[in-house]
């Protein structure tokens, strides 16, 4: 209960605690809403998809803030106003006793419901503008499996994928996607905030999913449907480049791996293929001869739950990516803008260099001596890369190979 | 139902004991007595909702504590694994556990604790229809509770997430045997909360006190009448679909593999019918604790009784409807997104009448700012937060951005603690007097609502930010340069602060029990001048609750026999509260009696659990323990024959009122 003597608090030093705290407020507010640095912001749409959204979603923000200071406000009105007074005598000063007012309830039970059927057209209206698919979208099928992102691309629709990539999902920039999202385990999220809004993987679904990206630019991605234990580390980007690029970047992909020449190189395709391929493809290597039964670039489609996926990333074209492992690393040390690989249809490896691209050997070479330590993994389970215990030499064998896979 | 049948339990007068006639089981019942004894085999509500509390109350530290480690590991961001407090896997059950603790071992029965202690009270019955059932509910809940956890210490904690989405939680995917702890914990908690459920319910329909209609019943016990019959149907579903999960996983069933033609989405489709009910079970016991004290603490009447009567049962109904909207991203097509976008607005319209009504009833009042009310008035200022961010995600696409993300960890912990806690607490500092006979500390109460409020707020508003700049819930760590650095600190401050703020209620318990031991202070049956029955009875409540059953006008029938209205409709005493008042005396009344077979039967459930985890063997003493347990309970006698002798002596000429039965139980039902 308050006593009188509590309630003296001088009103001039009340104020300046009041304007402090509304000062910090505004500053707090300011560093809330600021998008820069923040990758995966989903207030900086970038395409027309993400733009419908925040287009929709953007009002009824204001509406449901304005209703809330209106809430609020209206709770320290009726605290302040009708509180008891120490003067008030128990018994005598006592409240109207009024039960309800039906008419006022009524009122506020439509205005609300009103509010809300208007907000409910547009709701209506924006679900299913998200689902327009234009004539020239181009189809990528999206393969989520723990703990990283498979991309396919078919050009001549013949059922077979013509490109397989992972982690970075390279699309003509201005031109609609039109991606199939499939699991290949448990249930993943594919989220490209600035893109769009979230789909997720479901083994034995296919769903699908529009992306657009108005500008070239780098788009970060994180996997958002709690897929076991690496899902903080399950990542990927979308890289949309201008079309003319893409063009060469297809060229590139469909174009045959680099043959290792050096002596390292070949000592290293030689680890790849007796490590590394029983995983991870790289086009051309006859996994069947070299004694892996189950492995090759299509898994069965059908491909369930009850079977981990044994397959890993396709490194074919491996350092015309920019991250690796899940999108959590960079393959190019200090590619901070995007702007490493550079993207051409037969990009070498001087060519990258001259533009500043070196490949991140320090990310790379711990990765191979030890993944388990930089992304956590289930390698029991047959479930992300295990511990291969590679030696020194054979660390940086591999990596002299695979560095060449532009 | 045997509820109502009328028996001649009571001892003529005249007749001697001695020719008590043998009993009809072949097993005594236990004496009512004293210690810990009469703890165990209680069939009283009042203890057992006390017993309720004490075990949400630790479960609720557990589960804090757990929370805390969250925070802990997301304060600062990392460059390696090895950097964190906790491994990925050790995040992963921490945040499986603590959500599963906080919903099903902390809120769901610090609910059930009221709704046992106060719903007879405040129907003016002596008990629940089904004494003994109430019992093995809460001994089952305390094991399932146990079985959970006792998961940690038997190789790890289930690690799939409260939502437990198939096929990541099959033996494939998940391969210790947390997930395994999980199903078999929740199916027994489940089985608790569904017989309490139907006992309530029963209660409630069938043991009100003459005179008190449907519309004449307490807000409280109205919110928790449609809570239990949420229940009644929910959580068969999660029960269905949790022996499903148990069998893919132990014994090879394939419901949820979509290798074998099973179906991922069925899962989530199970899991979130049962699951966004889950939340309203949350959620209305609160709103009917804050509809009690809200009008208390104004001096007026409730609101609008029937809307907010009718719009709790709206909110119950339309709880149905919604589920889906868990599932705007899981590619359920348009045209349901659409439809159950719908359904989640216009839910928001009974939950808005609910606000609106509340501060109606502040509107023109003279409010005391006493700690429950405080509390309540938390809830309302906190809870229209949840409510409106909910409004933000029922446009469904928003929500395929929002989703998953941060944003909904803020906004349903304004829901579940802005909502559900704050109002247990208002209920906690409300009917403490009630249960325990002595007030808590104001003082205490005070700063422990304020640094709750301000640690709540530091902990979850920054999570809104978070969540719309982009941060994915559930994930063991994040990187530099997404920007989260900051409002997760600020977080993780916030959550100590709240966590100290829980703290100060513990402090407060111990202080001012230890002040009432040194300087006992007399509250008497109706400390705050409230309006409901269970303050017309002394304080703590005598063991057969009303010395005569009152027969009931009005709402607040409490308030109306202390205060009349005068012609301008102002409040005039009519009576003093002494004179209004029972004096607890127990003369005539017949109480049920004690029995040991509840917590034997529920003591069977988990070893039948972990039987069918690590050795049949198990299975078959756990089922030894429930055959013996049911058996014994059927061949009970229906009460001790020499109970009369004990309390009150000779109780000669009872009148026609007292002899009101609670025990009616059915013996072959019950």
């Amino acid at each position: 209960m308050t006593r009188q003597g509590e309630m003296s608090y001088p009103r001039h030093k009340r104020n300046r605690w009041l304007a402090l705290g509304l000062g910090g407020l505004v500053l707090l507010l300011i560093t809330a809403c600021s998008n820069s640095g923040r990758p995966l912001t989903t207030l900086d749409p970038q395409g027309p998809e993400s733009t419908k959204i925040q287009d929709l979603a953007g009002p009824v923000f204001i509406v449901a803030g304005v209703i809330f200071i209106c809430v609020e406000f209206g709770v320290l009105f009726i605290v302040s106003r009708f509180r008891r007074r120490n003067t008030d005598v128990d018994g005598v000063d006592e409240p109207e006793q009024v039960h309800g007012n039906f008419r006022l309830e009524i009122v506020w039970t439509l205005i609300p419901t009103l509010i809300l059927c208007g907000i409910a057209v547009f709701t209506a209206q924006t679900i299913f503008a998200l689902e327009e698919v234009q004539e020239d979208a181009l189809p990528v099928e999206v393969i989520g499996q723990q703990w990283w992102w498979e991309f396919r691309y078919d050009f001549d629709d013949d059922g077979e994928p013509d490109i397989i990539s992972a982690n970075q999902l390279v699309i003509p920039a201005g031109r609609q996607i039109d991606l199939s999202i499939r699991s290949n385990d448990v249930i993943h999220s594919f989220w490209i905030p600035a893109l769009n809004g979230k789909k997720d993987a479901v083994p034995g679904r296919t769903h699908s999913l529009l992306i657009q990206a108005n500008e070239p630019g780098v788009y970060e991605g994180q996997c958002t449907e709690f897929c076991g234990i690496s899902h903080g580390y399950m990542q990927m980007q979308v890289r949309a480049v201008p079309a003319a690029e893409f063009e060469a970047w297809k060229q590139n992909q469909l174009a045959p791996p680099v043959e290792p020449t050096s002596s390292a190189e070949l000592a290293g395709y030689e680890i790849f293929k007796a490590q590394c391929a029983r995983c991870h493809q790289v086009n051309g290597i006859d996994t069947e001869a070299e004694g892996y039964s189950n492995t090759g670039p299509t898994p069965d489609p059908d491909y369930g739950a009850d079977q981990v996926a044994n397959n890993a990333p396709n490194l074919t074209h491996l350092m015309s990516r920019s991250t690796f492992a899940g999108s959590m690393f960079d393959l190019y040390a200090d590619t901070g803008d995007g702007v490493c690989p550079v993207v051409s249809d037969s990009p070498t490896a001087e060519e990258q260099h001259s533009a500043g691209c070196t490949p991140n050997l320090v990310d790379l070479e711990s990765w191979l001596r030890d993944p388990p330590a930089m992304k956590p993994m289930a390698p029991d389970g047959n479930r992300g890369m295990p511990n291969l215990g590679l030696s020194e030499e054979q660390v940086s064998a591999l990596i002299a190979y695979l560095t060449i896979l532009e | 139902m045997a509820v109502t049948e009328e028996r001649p339990l009571e001892l003529e007068a005249s007749e001697a004991p001695e020719v008590v006639e043998e009993p009809m089981g072949v097993f005594t019942r236990p004496r009512g007595g004293r210690g810990w004894r009469s703890w165990v085999t209680t069939v009283d509500h009042k203890k057992i909702g006390v017993m309720y509390g004490a075990v949400a109350l630790f479960f609720l530290v557990v589960g804090g504590v757990e929370g805390l480690l969250i925070r802990v590991q997301l304060a600062t961001p990392s460059s390696s694994p090895d950097e964190l407090l906790m491994s990925a896997e050790t995040y992963n059950q921490m945040f499986t556990m603590h959500a599963v603790t906080m919903i099903f071992l902390v809120v769901m029965p610090l609910a059930a604790a009221f709704a046992n202690y106060l719903l007879p009270l405040q129907i003016g019955a002596r008990d629940v229809a089904f004494p003994r059932l109430n019992a093995l509910s809460f001994w089952l809940f305390l094991f399932g509770g146990l079985f959970l956890n006792s998961s940690w210490l038997l190789g790890g904690g289930p690690d799939g997430g409260w939502f437990m989405y198939a096929p990541n939680s099959s033996v494939v995917f998940s391969p210790s045997h947390g997930v395994d702890f999980f199903a078999l914990g929740l199916i027994i908690a489940g089985v608790a909360s569904l017989i309490s459920a139907i006992n309530l319910a029963i209660t409630v329909i069938n043991m009100r006190a003459p005179g008190m209609t449907l519309m004449k019943m307490p807000m409280f016990t109205w919110m928790v009448l449609v809570t239990q019959l949420l229940l009644i149907f929910a959580l068969p579903v999660i029960t269905v679909a949790l022996f499903l999960l148990m069998f893919d996983r132990l014994f090879g069933a394939n419901f949820f593999n979509p290798s074998a033609g099973g179906d991922a989405l069925l899962w989530e489709h199970l899991f979130w019918i049962f699951g966004h009910p889950e939340v309203y079970i949350i959620v209305l016991p609160a709103f009917g604790i804050v509809s009690e004290v809200v009008p208390t603490f104004s001096r007026k009447p409730i609101f609008g009784y029937p809307f907010m009567v009718f719009s709790g049962i709206a909110i119950g109904f339309m709880g149905w409807g919604v589920w889906a909207h868990h599932m705007f991203a899981s590619g359920i097509g348009p045209v349901s997104v659409a439809a159950f976008s719908f359904a989640t607005m216009f839910i928001a319209v009974p939950t808005g009448v609910k606000i609106l009504n509340w501060l109606a009833t502040m509107y023109g009042g003279r409010l005391r700012f006493t700690t429950p009310m405080l509390f309540a008035i938390g809830l309302v200022a906190m809870f229209t937060i949840g409510g409106l961010s909910g409004v933000t995600h029922s446009i469904a696409p928003a929500d395929t951005q929002q989703t998953d993300t941060y944003y909904i960890v803020g906004h349903f912990h304004y829901v579940l603690f802005g909502g559900g806690v704050m109002g247990l607490f208002a209920g906690l500092y409300f009917w403490w007097p009630k249960v325990f006979g002595y007030k808590l500390s104001e003082a205490w109460g005070k700063w422990n609502f304020w640094v709750m409020l301000i640690g709540f707020n530091l902990t979850f508003g920054p999570m809104h930010i978070l969540g719309l700049q982009g941060m994915s819930r559930r994930i063991a760590t994040y990187s530099e340069g997404y920007g989260f650095n900051f409002w997760n600190m600020v977080a993780t401050i916030g959550s100590f602060i709240l966590a100290v703020g829980v703290l100060l209620f513990f402090i407060n318990i111990w202080v001012s029990a230890l002040r009432q031991r040194r300087h006992p202070v007399d509250v008497g049956p109706d400390p705050w001048d409230a309006r409901s029955l269970e303050w017309m009875i002394p304080s703590p409540p005598p063991e057969h609750n009303f010395d005569e059953i009152p027969t009931v006008t009005e709402l607040d029938e409490f308030w109306y026999r202390k205060y009349g209205h005068d012609e301008q409709g102002r409040l005039v005493r009519i009576a003093k509260t002494e004179d209004v008042v029972q004096k607890g005396d127990r003369a005539g009344v017949h109480l049920p009696s004690p029995s040991y077979w509840p917590i034997v039967l529920a003591f069977g459930l988990p070893w039948i659990a972990y039987g069918l985890i690590f050795n049949l063997w198990f299975a078959v003493f756990g089922a030894a323990c429930v055959i013996a347990g049911a058996f014994g309970w059927a061949m009970e006698p229906p009460d001790d024959p020499e109970a009369h002798r004990h309390p009150a002596g000779p109780e000669a000429d009872a009148p026609e009122g007292k002899s009101a039965d609670v025990e009616g139980e059915g013996a072959p039902v019950g």
